[in-house]
């Protein structure tokens, strides 16, 4: 292969292009993780994430598409190259094996994805915590991950078991009964005002139950009320925390006549 | 003197409510406050002052200048104000000889003792203490967001105001009470107060009330009873850029502090315009 004709080195081109807008997407990841605090919302995060999965998709396509060509070619530097200034460019460039490190994560990568390909139920991937993917396959796991079998189980009877677990609470007062029965002042609440129940702890279960649903029915809720303020993080940066003190009024009554008329009748007496 | 302005509309739901917030805020109880407010119209120049034209006109200074344009300019709406009681609603008219001229003297002289103290329930106009308040309208074109003005405020004679503001050019239109409560927060005076009318009698009033209906009559100029947050810094010396910036600094402070609760604002300028056409 002589010289590139004008096809090959579009395909070149398209490589490039992809391989940059990986790096950029990724870069963008990088830096709004390291800027940006408190971090970024869930869903920015999410959307970024997946940019990068399509990028990352894109470049693997082009890559196995054009797998012929890039294995076919060869690099080598041009006459006119200035290897004597920049060597150390040039090696990088003219590099056949991968960083030792990038290398590594080549390799994990490659082994999680046979294992994951291979024998999902007994091989677990761990290759997050484990530095080494190969020692992970002797090593017996506490908890291997589920098959898919498994994980189909687990959903079809979790939720029936949930409903039976949730129909076992009385639900509606302020304590469960295990919290009641341990003794309910020993319940961390982090709340600083008390609740109705602690004066009621005396009395035996079944009372307090009547007590409790006759509050409820009571009418009590509405004076216990508490008052639910929107708190956010201060504008501008600073430290601590802003409260939206304004309560939402039941009987809320805008005025009629605007302030700039108010003001007019108090400096001239006309009357708006 | 200058004053710098915020004021805000508070709807009378949110009324005690802010009340608390701004107790929690300025660390003191609310001062309640009453006050007659009559408002007085120059209906003639006031006191044509002739200004000195010396050799060149370039001589004149400009605060000779500014002065001339304040006398001789313009004629203004005024304001005389004076604190009144609760107790002094409604109360019975005590039976006053015809006016003694002499008394009226002697209230001149008499600065302390207010009619709010006096031990009869009776309301007094004759001891009624005045003080005249003259705000000019606000400065235009100010790039800073608050509204700045003019002021500056005399004591006046106790009693029937209304011959020695004739005598001056000035001619009673109207008037009203004031209901409200006072904060002090640091050198920011706010107010939260709203407008209460006379009940409408059979005859319209052309000078002040000599007595004052009961209390529960009064009705809100606004119906709703809304009321009206007004945040107010005195800077002595206008000129002085510094300390106009500091005062505006300290209401900008002031208008954070209590954004989340209500918007204080600039008011319209021409809502404020003193000036009688």
């Amino acid at each position: 292969m002589s010289s590139l004709n004008p096809d090959q080195i579009k395909v070149l081109e398209q490589s490039r292009q992809r391989l940059v807008q990986l790096t950029r997407s990724l870069g963008s990841l990088i830096s709004s993780l390291n800027q940006s605090d408190p971090l970024p919302p869930w869903s920015s995060l999410q959307s970024q994430a997946s940019i990068i999965s399509n990028n990352l998709l894109s470049v693997s396509e082009q890559l196995s598409d054009q797998g012929d060509l890039l294995s076919a070619l060869v690099a080598y530097p041009g006459p006119e190259y200035p290897g004597r200034t920049q060597a150390n460019t040039l090696e990088q460039l003219l590099r056949t094996k991968l960083d030792p490190r990038v290398e590594d994560w080549v390799a994990r990568g490659r082994a999680a994805g046979t294992e994951s390909e291979n024998s999902p139920a007994t091989a677990p991937p761990d290759t997050l915590s484990d530095p080494n993917p190969n020692s992970s396959i002797e090593a017996a796991p506490a908890h291997p991950p589920l098959s898919g079998s498994q994980l189909a189980e687990l959903w079809e009877w979790a939720p029936l078991e949930a409903n039976q677990e949730a129909r076992r609470r009385n639900w509606g007062g302020n304590f469960t009964l295990e919290e009641r029965e341990a003794g309910v002042q020993n319940v961390v609440t982090g709340l600083r005002r008390q609740f109705e129940d602690d004066d009621e702890e005396e009395g035996d279960e079944e009372e307090e139950g009547e007590e409790e649903e006759e509050g409820e029915e009571g009418g009590e809720g509405g004076k216990e009320e508490m008052d639910i303020v929107g708190v956010h993080r201060k504008s501008g940066g600073g430290a601590g925390f802003e409260f939206d003190i304004t309560v939402h009024h039941p009987h809320a009554v805008e005025p009629f006549v605007p302030l700039d008329e108010i003001l007019r009748y108090m400096t001239t007496g006309r009357m708006p | 003197m200058h004053e710098l302005l915020l004021f805000a509309s508070v709807p009378v739901h949110q009324h005690h409510e802010l009340l608390q917030q701004l107790a929690g805020l300025t660390a003191m109880q609310p001062r309640h406050c009453l006050e007659r407010r009559l408002i007085f119209k120059a209906y003639r120049k006031p006191g044509l002052v002739t200004a000195r034209t010396g050799a060149s006109q370039d001589l004149q200074s400009g605060d000779l200048q500014r002065l001339n344009k304040m006398l001789n300019g313009g004629m203004f709406y005024t304001q005389v104000v004076g604190p009144i009681s609760e107790g002094d609603f409604g109360s019975a008219p005590i039976p006053v000889p015809t006016p003694d001229p002499d008394i009226q003297m002697a209230g001149m002289d008499d600065a302390k003792p207010s009619v709010t103290e006096s031990p009869h329930s009776h309301y007094d106009y004759e001891r009624q203490p005045w003080k005249l308040e003259f705000r000019d309208i606000p400065e235009a074109g100010t790039r800073s967001a608050v509204t700045t003005r003019v002021m500056s405020s005399a004591l006046l004679p106790r009693g029937d105001i209304v011959p020695s503001m004739n005598a001056w050019g000035y001619s009673f239109v109207t008037e009203y009470v004031v209901e409200g409560d006072m904060f002090i927060h640091n050198d920011i005076v706010i107010f939260l107060h709203r407008v209460l009318h006379y009940p409408t009698a059979e005859h319209e009033y052309h000078e002040p009330r000599r007595q004052l209906p009961v209390f529960s009559e009064m009705a809100p100029l606004e119906k709703s009873g809304s009321y009206v947050l007004q945040a107010a810094i005195t800077v002595q010396d206008g000129s002085n850029q510094e300390t106009m910036k500091t005062a505006s600094q300290h209401l900008f402070g002031l208008r954070e502090q209590l954004r989340s609760a209500v918007r204080l604002e600039q008011a319209d300028r021409l809502s404020l315009d003193t000036r009688a056409k």
